[in-house]
Order: structure tokens, then C-alpha cells, then sequence
């Protein structure tokens, strides 16, 4: 009996509750202080010294500054932020940056040249995701107040391209430190600041973090003590939400920004916002192993250029939709260094045929690995495989489609077994040197079966470059190198998958920056 | 021995019966350990590919740092005993995504999707059940035939279809239902005592704060109800039938009882008993069917997480997810087997 | 009642051979579940007739709204929709059909083994049902597919391992009450092997139901595959396949015909399956019928 009264009970209430929820329109929009920003997340950690996740650096920037920064969506020159632009020796191997005196932190302290010694030595020794950036730095006091030097132990240009990232952001030390943090030898085992700085901030932003929630959302809420100028919002909250929501969200007005849109999908909200399509920064590449081990086939040279000359590039870019753009090679459109298009292999279907003639090789048939479990800015590669397949099918060449989940096909392409695949690369920091990791035996040519000394010429190149501290020649020798590497490496560039985004039109227009995405602390109301 | 015997035996029933039923319980969530720890060593993948970055899975250095932190380092079957013997101090191991103790992840996300989940069951009891009692009224009437065809599109419905179709109409076309998530964009949760927005709301009195997590809780409820609700209605009238042919219930009527009363009071009861059990059965899946529902609505509840943590291959999480969701289903379900022996006399705790 | 500890198997009374109670040929419901499932088979065999274009062919514009010549219209790669969820029919039904058949022979081999051999065989196999019952389907179906890789097939195995112990319940709560029955007592006694006894006394008995019961699952089965393929788990692109179609088409909001219509495929197939199942359980003797839930 009890039961069946309660259960009646529950009954007016339920109802209750079920009609309060279905409240009128226009009682959810929030206030004009605060803008919201969709986004799909991929976070791990609100900690700069172990974060190398996209959604990271979008909340992180306006949170921890570095020593030099990028404005709007250029990436080729360096600004100024904590830090003056620095000196470089001529060996460029020592890096000389000066603090500008007025920087403090959220609570009022000042920021100084210990607080980004300890940065940088967390960073190098918690051994997280980003401690690569200062591989080989030392870092230390300068002479003069207020200066600190880097020094590294090969010569390398492009380290001041690397510091503008949210995870070489400065930390206040004294705070880090009294919250368990450690920038010491072992820090990968003593330092346990991460839980601190997943439920406070200790950068010298103009935002601070309020909330950070990585399964809902990320609040970062105005820095009155900013040492610079006041940002426009007093809080910004960023969501997680699922693709499909986003579009909707932005056109009701529940949110402001919308960040993983298809190129695809912004015909149908051209009218409600402004929308913007640009090339990202990763670039989808193939290649065909070098490494006769893993297949003959692919590693025949006249076979491997049969399939440069038989894919069909403007066909793969119209899948990639509007807004994605090819590369003349490996490295990306909006980096110092990238080769014009037109520098990139062209399609040639009798060139290509005759090519496989000369290779000897009779009717080959080769494995076509790809990833099937994501995709890239909304681009599946099972539909890039499956035009290339057709391409190939052209020239005589029959590719056997292989899909592949992210998780194995990692373990497979980092040990470079895969006869033919196509893949992508993000930047790790925006300076072509990160792109030297295709040369033969490096990294990443490795796993292409490229190994070292297979083709002194693109080493040799590569080495110049590397150590150029002159812009101009540093890009022609970035130029050269990659000529070669077009012609002699097995890699071959498809496309760069096009960024797709929707804003408000109560907002100013927004940049794309490929380093944090949109950077949230230049987002503005529209003016009137 | 035999005094040993002689003092089970002289545990009142009901305190017997729990105790077995939770040494059973325990032995089945060890199963289940065993089970996902196994299928967690097939997985082909290696953790470390999909937790590290591209630059740090190929320093040795980092990589043997990331092997020792999460025990990868060691022998199979003392990664089993490890987990076990930290298990044992409430430790289900650290999320490789998140970098966090699970039993904070699952502090975190668990009691978002019990919400969800309980508001659900809530409104299929009181649906299905309202439905079935009509249905058994009407028995072979038209308003049986109505409900027949309602409660098996009810069981019919891709749920995941229904939610973005709801969400589709209610948020963007009419704009009377809040967006995604939780609470508003930015919104301030309630103070933090069991991490269900609505409850904590009504306990510290924030009445704005339980009118915003409600109403965002109603669309995904109901979408997530729906199933359950075409089973119970089911089920409802099928045990309603059986009890309004008993005797008692004959009795009742013969005495001139109202029908109401008697059909409450009479039937209604002992088939109330037969319903707690089928809705302890919905309960377990209902908890895991959510990620379907999360998704669509961006809800940070479990279901999301293990479908994070499974394509993360984050060994310790998807772990942590089975075994607590489990332990809810086991538990639960002693729970009403309880309430069953309470409610129907006739049972009796053997 | 997981444990099966509280409600004592009741003894059940199966008359040999007759498992429906009535015809199930003149309850509506039944027919037009039927009637549709029928219709539904015969589109998916005879689709390449019945469609203009193959479901992986880019005939047209992209995001063309349904027309005379599209008939629902055409998706994000120019593929004609219409020819799409028929040929999904050909994805579904096969896939659905595998799962409901390795579920129930596999639950049935093992209900029947546990109910007629009893003992600490009969243990362990139900502990067993016990623990996959417990355990979270879809997460447990997550992580097989994160071990086996994503695909329709691996998704299919998956949802085997949670799905066959109601088979096994069902099949053991019967074969307790006909092991004793005296025709099976009588064959026992005239030495004919447990194999023998449980193919030609139990099998007869056990058939009806188990396709009755088998038929209330084949909705299930295709809704939870439909679901899995949504989660990017099942079906791979380019296969046409409801479930992954409305995850694709949810990313189109306003393309309201890439998502409906799989979704609406989805519903008429689980609907039809579900009108004949629950018609042939109320048509089973009502005591057998006790034992699906």
C-alpha cells in the first residue's frame, strides 16, 4: 500500500517538474557579458607543461602567456608578449629574450625571469606530451635584469617559433610550487601541481580559469589584475558539444562560436552567421614504403612514381571540400617555407602508365591502409582510399583497401610497416624545421621505410636549412629541399582538410590561428 | 562447524539472504574484473600510441615513464593482482585520457547519468505503469489495442533517432526546450553533495538552479524513458490480468468494494511486486543504454566517458565503467528482490 | 533476480508439439507484422530492380531535396537515399539474423546442457549468464569492438556475448521441467545417450518458443547494431547502413531527409519484427510464456 501512495505521490511532481521544464523561448539566452564557444573537445589537462591537445591551447592561451606570440592568423611573424623579440646569435644556438617589466601575474606578482626558468624546466622535465618543444635547451639567467638566455646544443632558427605555444606558457613558480608543483630533475614522479591547475589558474592571462570540466565545459572568467588590455568579455565559456548540435546552437543563438563545422555545412547557415573555411594545418600525405622488406612493389622507384602521377589531386581536394588546399609538399600552405601548388605533382595518366612499364612490375596489387575511425576536419579517408583506389585502378595498379581503427594503425605506421597508407601530420610548432622529420631516416621517414643515406641530396639540403638564420635563404633552401624530397622521397601530399567555423554576427568577424584555433581574448562584440 | 551452522541458521531470514546475496554479488564483480581485464590484454593497440603525442611516444625515455606510471611494465598477471589488491582500497587505477584516479573520474560523471537515468525510470514507471493498469482494464477493447500498438513502438524506436528528432523539434524548431548539457552555458552547479544537479538544487534551496537543471533534464529523459516505458506497460498489463483473476480480487468486488479500490488496492499491489523487479532489470540497462542519449546531447554522464575511454583503449576507465556499473545493476536488483519479498507475502527469502 | 535464487523455476507443463495456444494467423496485429517483415524482405532481395541507382553511386548533386527523380532525396556525397535504405534492408536484415541465431544457438547449447546435466555444470554456466547479464551491455560491446576493430561482423560478436544467456535461461527453465517428464524418464532408463534424449524428446518442445522468443529479439538485435554503427562502431562507410546513415545525416540538420528516412527504416523493421513476436507470445501458453521477459 505505502508504495502504491508513494508511487502516486511522485506522479503531481514529476508533472510538475516536466511542465517547469518546458519554459518559453528566449528564457535561456544568457547575458551579453558572456560569449560561448562549441567546440568537440579533445583535452587531457588544464596543465601547460602536459598538454598538446587542440582544445587545450584554444582555453589555455588566454590563460598562460608565452614570451612571444602570433597575432590574428599569421604565423610567420613573431610578436612580442611577455617578452621582447629575442636576439639570436649568429650560430643560432644561443636565444636572448628580455621581460617586459610591467608583466604580472593574476595575483598581482610580478612575472621574472625565475618564474620562466621554472616554466621551461617543468615543462623539459615532467616529460609530458609537449617536453620535446625544449629538447636540448638550456635556459638561464641573462646577464642584464630581466633577460634570459637560451641556449641550445644544435644550432636551431626556428626555437623561437616553438615558444609561442600555450604549454611553454609561464607559470607562476611560487604558486606552482607551493601547490606540489616541481620543475627539478624527476619532476615526471614529484610534480603534482596537475589537480592545482585543473581547479585554478597561475598564468598572466587576461582570462582565468574558473571552471575546467573536461567531459562539459571549460569557464575562463575575466583577469582583473591584467597587467594589458581588458578583454571584452567578462567570461567566456567553452562547451563540449557533439558536431551535430553545434550548427544548431549557433543559429538559435544558443552559442556564439561554432568550431567543428564541414565545409559542407555552412551553405545552410551563410545567412544566420558569418562563416569561414579555411585551410588547417595538418596536411593528409601518402606514401609508398621505401623499405623492400615490406613489399617490393611499393619500394620500386618507377613504381612509386606511376602512383604519384596516377592520383587524381584535384579530385581528392573537391572530397576534401571547400576551403581545403593542397600543398606543393609536405609543408603546409600558411607556414614560412610551404611551395606553391603548382610546384606539387600533376596528374599524368600515360606518364604514370609508362612509368609502371619501366618498373617491370606486372599487374601489382598493393595493401591501401587507412585510418576508419576518425576523420579529419570532417573528411573521412575511407572516402579519400576509396578515389584513390579508382585512380590507381586507371594506370593498371589495384589497391586493396584496408581500413583500420587509430588505435593499431598507430602501432603499424610508427613501425613503419605499412606497404602504402595514407596519413596525416599536425604541426608541432609552426617552423618548417619540424618538417626535416620526413627526411631519410628521420622519424618519419622511417616509417616510410626511408632510411638514412638512401638520398644524400635531400640530407644535405636538409642540413643547410636547418641551421639558416636567414629568413629569405632558410626559405629558399626550405624550397629546394622540398623539390627533392618530391622527387626522390616516398611521401606525396594530398590536401590540408579545410577548417570550417560559424560566429555570430553580434561578433566582429573571427580569425583562424592554427596554433590555438580562434584566440579567444581578440573575440569582440560587433560594433554598432 | 555445526556452531557455526547453528548461528547462520538462527540470522533472522531476511539478514541471511542479503549476506548471500552480497557474497554472490562480490564474486560476480570479480568475474566481471577478470572478464574486462582479459579483453582489455587483447586489445591489439598499445595504450601508448593513443595516449601520447607523436614526438613523445617516440622518446624511450617518456615512453618507459608512461609504461611505469600506469604498470604497464610488469607481468600480466601482476597487473591483475595489482588492480585487485588496489581495488581492494577503493583504487580503480588512473585514467590514461584524463590523467585522473577513475574513482574521481566516475565521482564526476556516475551521478550525471544516475540523474538522467532515474528521472527516466521515474517517468516509465509512471507511464507504463498508468498505461498497463488502463490496458488490463480494457482488456481486448480498443483502449488495450491502443497502448499494444504504443508500447511496442515504444520498444521500436531507435532511441538515438528519437533524440536527435526531439532535439531537432523541441530546441531548434520551437525553442521551448533549453540546449545541450546540463545546466545553461557557464552555469554555476549547485553545491556539490551527491553531484545531481536537481537534488543538490532542492537541498541547498536554489530554485532558479533546479528549474534550469530540470528543464534540461526533460528531453533527455523522456527520450531515454521511452523503451522502458513500452516494456513496463507490457509487463503491467500482463501481471494486472493475472491478478485481477484471482480470488481476492473477486472477493473485493463481491463485497462492493468501489472498483477503484479494488483495482488499486487489490490488484494493482501484487502486481506492483512483479514490476519493481522487471524495473530493477531496466535500471542496469538504462544505465548503460545512456550514451546513445549522451551524445546527442552533449550530457557528461558515464556513457560518454566509456565510449571515450574505449577508443582511447584507456584500459583502467573502460575497467572502472564495468565493474561500477555493475555493481549499481547487482545491487539494485537485491535491492528490489528485497522490496518484492516485502511487498508480496507469498514470497518468502530462502 | 539474477541469481535465480528467490523465484523457483515453476514447473511448466509443456503439451508436446502445440506451443500456440491459438492461430496467430487471425490477430491482426500479427498479420500486418508479418505482412510488412515479408515486404521488407522482398525489397531488400529484389533491390537492384527496384532501384534506379547502387547505394554507393554518386549519381546527382549533392543535398538534393527528395523529388519525383529521388525519391528521398540525395546525401552529402550526390548518393541517391532512396536506393540507400533499401539496400540498408540487405545490410540489417543479414547482420540482425546472424546475431539472433549464434545468440540462440549458443545459449540454447548451453541452457540445454546446464538443464539437463544440473550439477556444477548447471553452476557454472548460469554464474556465467549471471555475470554477462551484469555486466553493461553496450560498454561491454564498446570494448569488444575496441579490441576486435570496429565492423559490422565484430559489432555482431559482440552482441552475441551479451545476448545469449536469455536463450539460456529460456531453454534451461524448460528442460527442468520435461527432464522429468516420464517419456523423457523412460528413455534415460533405456540408456539412450544425453545427447540422443535431449535431440529427439526435448527438442520438439523447446523449437516453438525459442523461435517465438527468438523473433522478440530480432528487433532488439537490430536496434542495438543500428546503434553501435551509429557510435562509428559497426558499419564502415561506404556500406549503407541505417544506423551509421542517421549518425551521418544528424550532422545535416537541416537536410531533414539523410536522417529520417534510415531512422523511419529502422523503426518500420524493429515495429514489424516486434507485432509478430508479441503476437506469438500471447498465442504461447501462457506458463511458457513466463519465462521471456
Amino acid at each position: 500500500m505505502i508504495i502504491t501512495r508513494r508511487m502516486l505521490g511522485v506522479l503531481p511532481i514529476a508533472m510538475a517538474a516536466a511542465v517547469a521544464g518546458m519554459v518559453p523561448a528566449g528564457a535561456f539566452a544568457q547575458d551579453a557579458s558572456t560569449l560561448v564557444v562549441d567546440t568537440a573537445f579533445q583535452l587531457k589537462t588544464a596543465d601547460p607543461a602536459r598538454e598538446f591537445e587542440p582544445t587545450a591551447n584554444l582555453v589555455l592561451h588566454p590563460v598562460y602567456e608565452t614570451l612571444i606570440t602570433f597575432k590574428g592568423s599569421d604565423l610567420t611573424t613573431l610578436v612580442p608578449s611577455l617578452a621582447s623579440i629575442p636576439v639570436v646569435a649568429p650560430d643560432a644556438k644561443t636565444f636572448t629574450f628580455t621581460l617586459n617589466p610591467a608583466a604580472k601575474f593574476s595575483d598581482g606578482s610580478p612575472v621574472t625571469v625565475d618564474d620562466v626558468i621554472f616554466s621551461f624546466n617543468r615543462v623539459k622535465n615532467v616529460k609530458g606530451s609537449p617536453s620535446f618543444l625544449l629538447d636540448g635547451v638550456t635556459v638561464a639567467k641573462g646577464a642584464k635584469d630581466g633577460e634570459i638566455v637560451l641556449t641550445t646544443e644544435q644550432p636551431d632558427p626556428g626555437l623561437p617559433y616553438k615558444l609561442a605555444n600555450p604549454a611553454v606558457g609561464i607559470v607562476n613558480s611560487k604558486l606552482v610550487k607551493a601547490n606540489q608543483g616541481s620543475a627539478d630533475e624527476g619532476a615526471d614522479k614529484t610534480d603534482r601541481a596537475e589537480a592545482f591547475l585543473a581547479s585554478t589558474s597561475a598564468g598572466s592571462g587576461p582570462y582565468i580559469l574558473d571552471k575546467f570540466d573536461m567531459a562539459a565545459e571549460v569557464v575562463l572568467k575575466r583577469n582583473d589584475a591584467y597587467w594589458g588590455a581588458k578583454p571584452a568579455y567578462d567570461q567566456i565559456v567553452v562547451r563540449n558539444v557533439d558536431t551535430s548540435a553545434q550548427q544548431m546552437n549557433v543559429m538559435r543563438g544558443d552559442s556564439q562560436i561554432a568550431l567543428d563545422l564541414r565545409p559542407d555545412q555552412l551553405d545552410a547557415i551563410k545567412d544566420a552567421a558569418y562563416t569561414l573555411s579555411v585551410p588547417g594545418a595538418d596536411v593528409v600525405f601518402m606514401f609508398t614504403n621505401a623499405n623492400p622488406e615490406i613489399s617490393a612493389t611499393a619500394a620500386n622507384p618507377d613504381f612509386q612514381q606511376a602512383v604519384r602521377l596516377a592520383i587524381d589531386y584535384d579530385g581528392i581536394l573537391a572530397i576534401a571540400g571547400e576551403g581545403a588546399a593542397r600543398p606543393g609538399s609536405i609543408i603546409p600552405t600558411m607556414f614560412a617555407g610551404a611551395l606553391p601548388t603548382d610546384q606539387g605533382p600533376k596528374r599524368d595518366v600515360e606518364a604514370a602508365k609508362a612509368a609502371l612499364a619501366k618498373s617491370g612490375i606486372k599487374d601489382p596489387v598493393i595493401e591501401l591502409t587507412y585510418v576508419s575511425d576518425i576523420t579529419k576536419n570532417g573528411v573521412s579517408f575511407a572516402d579519400v582510399a576509396a578515389k584513390m583506389q579508382a585512380d590507381l585502378k586507371e594506370v593498371g595498379i589495384t589497391a586493396e583497401l584496408k581500413p583500420s581503427p587509430v588505435s593499431t594503425f598507430l602501432d603499424d605506421y610508427r613501425a613503419g610497416t605499412l606497404p602504402m597508407t595514407i596519413v596525416w601530420w599536425g604541426p608541432d610548432y609552426p617552423d618548417p624545421s619540424d618538417y626535416l622529420l620526413f627526411g631519410p631516416g628521420e622519424k618519419v621517414g622511417l616509417r616510410a621505410g626511408w632510411k638514412a643515406g638512401s638520398a644524400p641530396e635531400v640530407t644535405e639540403i636538409a642540413k643547410k636549412a636547418a641551421v639558416e638564420i636567414d629568413q629569405a635563404k632558410r626559405i629558399e633552401l626550405y624550397d629546394a629541399w622540398q623539390k627533392a624530397l618530391n622527387a626522390q622521397g616516398p611521401f606525396t601530399s594530398l590536401f590540408q582538410p579545410a577548417f570550417s567555423m560559424a560566429s555570430s554576427k553580434t561578433l566582429e568577424p573571427v580569425e583562424y590561428n592554427a596554433m590555438w584555433t580562434i584566440d579567444l581574448t581578440a573575440i569582440a562584440p560587433a560594433k554598432q | 562447524m555445526s556452531f557455526l551452522r547453528s548461528a547462520w541458521y538462527a540470522l533472522p531470514n531476511l539478514v541471511r539472504f542479503v549476506i548471500r546475496r552480497l557474497f554472490v554479488g562480490v564474486l560476480l564483480c570479480l568475474g566481471i574484473t577478470l572478464v574486462s581485464f582479459a579483453l582489455t590484454q587483447v586489445v591489439p593497440g598499445d595504450p601508448v600510441s593513443a595516449n601520447l603525442g607523436d614526438r613523445a611516444a617516440s622518446d624511450p625515455e617518456i615512453v618507459a615513464a608512461f609504461r611505469a606510471r600506469y604498470g604497464l611494465d610488469k607481468p600480466v598477471p601482476q597487473q591483475y593482482l595489482l588492480y585487485l589488491e588496489r581495488l581492494v582500497h577503493g583504487d580503480l587505477g588512473e585514467s590514461q585520457q584524463t590523467k585522473r584516479p577513475v574513482t574521481t573520474d566516475l565521482a564526476q560523471y556516475l551521478p550525471a547519468t544516475i540523474e538522467l537515468a532515474t528521472a527516466a525510470m521515474i517517468l516509465a514507471l509512471v507511464l507504463g505503469i498508468s498505461l498497463g493498469v488502463v490496458a488490463a482494464i480494457g482488456r481486448d477493447r480498443w483502449p488495450d489495442q491502443v497502448i499494444r500498438v504504443i508500447s511496442l513502438a515504444g520498444v521500436s524506436i531507435p532511441t538515438f533517432w528519437l533524440a536527435l528528432v526531439t532535439f531537432y523539434i523541441f530546441f531548434f524548431k520551437l525553442g521551448i526546450a533549453p540546449g545541450v548539457g546540463r545546466l545553461n552555458p557557464g552555469g554555476k552547479a549547485p553545491p556539490s553533495i551527491t553531484n545531481m544537479f536537481t537534488i543538490d538544487a532542492l537541498l541547498s534551496g536554489q530554485w532558479t538552479t533546479l528549474g534550469i537543471a530540470a528543464s534540461h533534464l526533460v528531453l533527455p529523459a523522456t527520450v531515454l524513458a521511452i523503451y522502458t516505458v513500452g516494456s513496463i506497460t507490457r509487463f503491467t498489463r500482463a501481471a494486472m490480468l493475472e491478478s485481477l483473476s484471482q480470488d481476492y480480487v473477486r472477493a473485493a468486488r463481491a463485497k462492493g468494494l468501489p472498483e477503484r479500490t479494488v483495482i488499486l488496492r487489490h490488484a494493482l499491489r501484487p502486481a506492483l511486486a512483479a514490476i519493481v523487479t522487471v524495473a530493477g532489470m531496466a535500471f542496469g540497462r538504462m544505465l548503460s543504454g545512456t550514451v546513445l542519449v549522451e551524445s546527442v546531447f552533449s550530457w557528461p554522464g558515464i556513457g560518454q566517458y566509456a565510449y571515450k575511454s574505449a577508443l582511447a583503449l584507456d584500459l583502467r576507465a573502460i575497467m572502472g565503467v564495468s565493474l561500477v556499473v555493475a555493481a549499481i545493476y547487482i545491487l539494485v536488483n537485491m535491492a528490489v528482490d528485497i522490496i518484492y519479498a516485502l511487498i508480496d507475502p507469498r514470497i518468502r527469502l530462502g | 533476480m539474477s541469481d535465480g535464487s528467490l523465484a523457483p523455476a515453476e514447473p511448466i507443463a509443456l503439451p508436446r508439439r502445440r506451443f500456440l495456444r491459438r492461430s496467430v494467423w487471425t490477430q491482426p496485429l500479427g498479420l500486418v507484422g508479418a505482412g510488412l517483415l515479408v515486404v521488407i524482405v522482398l525489397l531488400a532481395v529484389f533491390a537492384p530492380w527496384l532501384t534506379a541507382h547502387g547505394p554507393v553511386d554518386m549519381v546527382a548533386k549533392r543535398f538534393m531535396a527528395p523529388s519525383a527523380e529521388h525519391w528521398f532525396g540525395t546525401d552529402q556525397l550526390g548518393r541517391d537515399v532512396f536506393a540507400r535504405v533499401i539496400y540498408g534492408a540487405r545490410v540489417s536484415l543479414p547482420y540482425a539474423l546472424q546475431l539472433v541465431v549464434m545468440a540462440a544457438v549458443i545459449g540454447t547449447l548451453l541452457g540445454a546442457i546446464a538443464g539437463y546435466f544440473g550439477g556444477w555444470i548447471d553452476g557454472v554456466i548460469m554464474r556465467a549468464a549471471d555475470l554477462v547479464m551484469a555486466f553493461p551491455d553496450i560498454i561491454l560491446a564498446m570494448a569488444v569492438v575496441a579490441a576486435l576493430g570496429p565492423g559490422l561482423f565484430n559489432a555482431v560478436l559482440a552482441v552475441v556475448v551479451v545476448s545469449w544467456p536469455i536463450y539460456a535461461r529460456v531453454v534451461r527453465s524448460m528442460l527442468l521441467t520435461i527432464r522429468d517428464e516420464p517419456y523423457v524418464q523412460s528413455s534415460r532408463l533405456l540408456g539412450v545417450s544425453a545427447m540422443r534424449a535431449l535431440w529427439v524428446d526435448v527438442r520438439p518442445n523447446v523449437v516453438g518458443p525459442l523461435v517465438v522468443l527468438a523473433a522478440l529479439e530480432f528487433g532488439h538485435a537490430v536496434l542495438i547494431l543500428a546503434g553501435l554503427s551509429f557510435l562509428g562502431l559497426g558499419a564502415q562507410p561506404p556500406t549503407p547502413e541505417w544506423g551509421q546513415m542517421v549518425s551521418d545525416g544528424s550532422k545535416y540538420f537541416d537536410k531533414w531527409w539523410l536522417s529520417v528516412f534510415p531512422g523511419l527504416a529502422i523503426l518500420l523493421v524493429v515495429l514489424a519484427a516486434n507485432f509478430l513476436g508479441d503476437t506469438l507470445r500471447d498465442a504461447l501458453d501462457p506458463r511458457t510464456a513466463k519465462a521471456f521477459r
